[in-house]
């Protein structure tokens, strides 16, 4: 995953345990399923919420979009939140063309995902 | 020829041919009277000098109807349809009525093109909605072979108040060769680059030529997304490298990918998918983002060439 690379971490935000996951790179259809193992992996410890920071996201297509709907879906019917971060004006626009930040929350920060 | 409005609780879709402004205003004006006096919903999407004078014609009823410019909602003709969709939906279960006018005459030749493939898949994207439609035509104005496809386009025509049929129309599924027949050949000059799996490097080449034309970095993005979509699709569904051409001229930046793989749906990027749809977002958004696109796809291949203005109003 050179275009693309994933870093997950485990935090806490006043005492509630989160899923952070920082995408970097370009993020199109030639490393998506790179994209979904890694997202699936997350997703399969059933965490409470799972946050993905795209600060440093400089390009996402609508294969990737898909791989995050997917954890979306899969997450919500375990009961957990996925919530979108810092998306650049670009990536922005992308989510809100495609209506997909009105099924899954975009926040200008992480704090403030953690604050919901 | 029959007479009289199409009965209602069925689809309809009419061209007016006008020459005067009170060819214009009587009848479109009455269409939209019979509407309102059924207590129906209607939205017109005309330029906006045409709305003005239906709204005076239509005194205090124009509060009833809703108004749109068509030369914003219709600039790039493949965002009308899903427009005019929500507005079908908007008001599921009752009878609506819809005046567009998607066709004039400073409209660039690709636009013409694809306003008139508008007009065409209209009766397949609204075939069996209840809705009745009215596209006007400037025949003062317009080129007579652009006249002639509307009558192609359109099950039905309105002269004199009278609905009759067009001997010429194509069907539902019947294109005008302009919107069928393969696209004007990229000039000699233009940039080619083929393509296997490295997307990335498609990027940026169209990032590049996108500043260099001065697009703005939004319109760069929208752009570099749009064809990294077509692309993707490549890489996705056809069995072959692809190709990508750019090339400028005063007004415009094009980009155009072609490739071996089909696109069979002909409505493909005109309706909105649902946000947690498994597919269908990539074409519309390439749909949404262009100024203009223009698609052609057969057993042979599919071409798809995205339009940028380098002024956009």
């Amino acid at each position: 995953m050179d275009l693309l690379t994933a870093s997950v971490t485990a935090r806490e935000s006043a005492g509630e345990p989160y899923t952070l996951v920082e995408l970097a790179g370009e993020a199109d259809v030639t490393n998506s399923d790179s994209l979904r193992d890694v997202l699936d992996g997350e997703v399969a410890k059933q965490p409470h919420m799972m946050i993905i920071d795209l600060s440093a996201l400089r390009f996402m297509d609508s294969s990737a979009l898909h791989v995050i709907l997917r954890a979306n879906r899969v997450l919500d019917r375990q009961g957990g939140v996925l919530a979108l971060a810092r998306p650049r004006e670009a990536v922005a626009k992308m989510l809100r063309l495609t209506a997909a930040d009105q099924l899954i929350p975009v926040y200008s920060s992480v704090q403030e995902a953690t604050a919901d | 020829m029959a007479e009289s409005a199409v009965a209602q609780g069925t689809f309809g879709h009419a061209a007016l041919f006008y020459r005067t402004e009170d060819d214009y205003v009587t009848p479109i004006a009455g269409f939209l009277r019979e509407g309102l006096e059924a207590g129906e919903p209607a939205f017109v999407a005309v330029p906006a000098a045409k709305a003005a004078l239906l709204r005076e014609a239509l005194g205090p009823d124009a509060g009833r109807v809703r108004f749109a410019d068509m030369t914003a909602m219709g600039r790039n003709p493949a965002w009308i349809i899903p427009r005019v969709r929500a507005f079908v939906d908007e008001h599921s279960g009752r009878h609506v009525r819809y005046v567009g006018e998607p066709v004039w005459e400073t409209r660039t030749a690709a636009e013409l093109r694809e306003a008139t493939k508008h007009e065409a898949l209209i009766n397949l994207a609204f075939a069996g909605a209840d809705a009745d439609i009215l596209c006007p035509y400037d025949t003062a104005r317009l080129d007579p072979a652009v006249i002639a496809q509307a009558h192609q386009t359109h099950p039905e025509l309105l002269c004199d108040g009278l609905r009759e049929a067009s001997a010429a129309y194509s069907g539902p599924l019947g294109l005008p060769s302009s919107c069928s027949s393969p696209l004007p050949c990229p000039p000699h000059d233009a940039m080619s680059f083929t393509y296997t799996t490295d997307l990335s490097e498609v990027r940026a080449l169209v990032e590049k030529h996108a500043r260099d034309a001065g697009l703005t970095d939004a319109r760069a993005a929208d752009l570099v997304l749009a064809v990294s979509e077509v692309a993707a699709n490549t890489l996705r569904h056809a069995r072959s490298p692809g190709t990508l051409s750019i090339w400028r001229d005063d007004d415009e930046i094009v980009c155009e990918i072609h490739d071996e793989g089909t696109i069979t749906d002909p409505l493909a990027g005109r309706r909105r998918p649902a946000p947690d749809a498994a597919g269908g977002h990539g074409l519309w958004l390439v749909h949404q983002l262009c100024d203009l696109v223009e698609l052609r796809s057969d057993s042979n291949g599919t071409t798809v060439r995205m339009h940028m203005a380098l002024n956009p109003l």
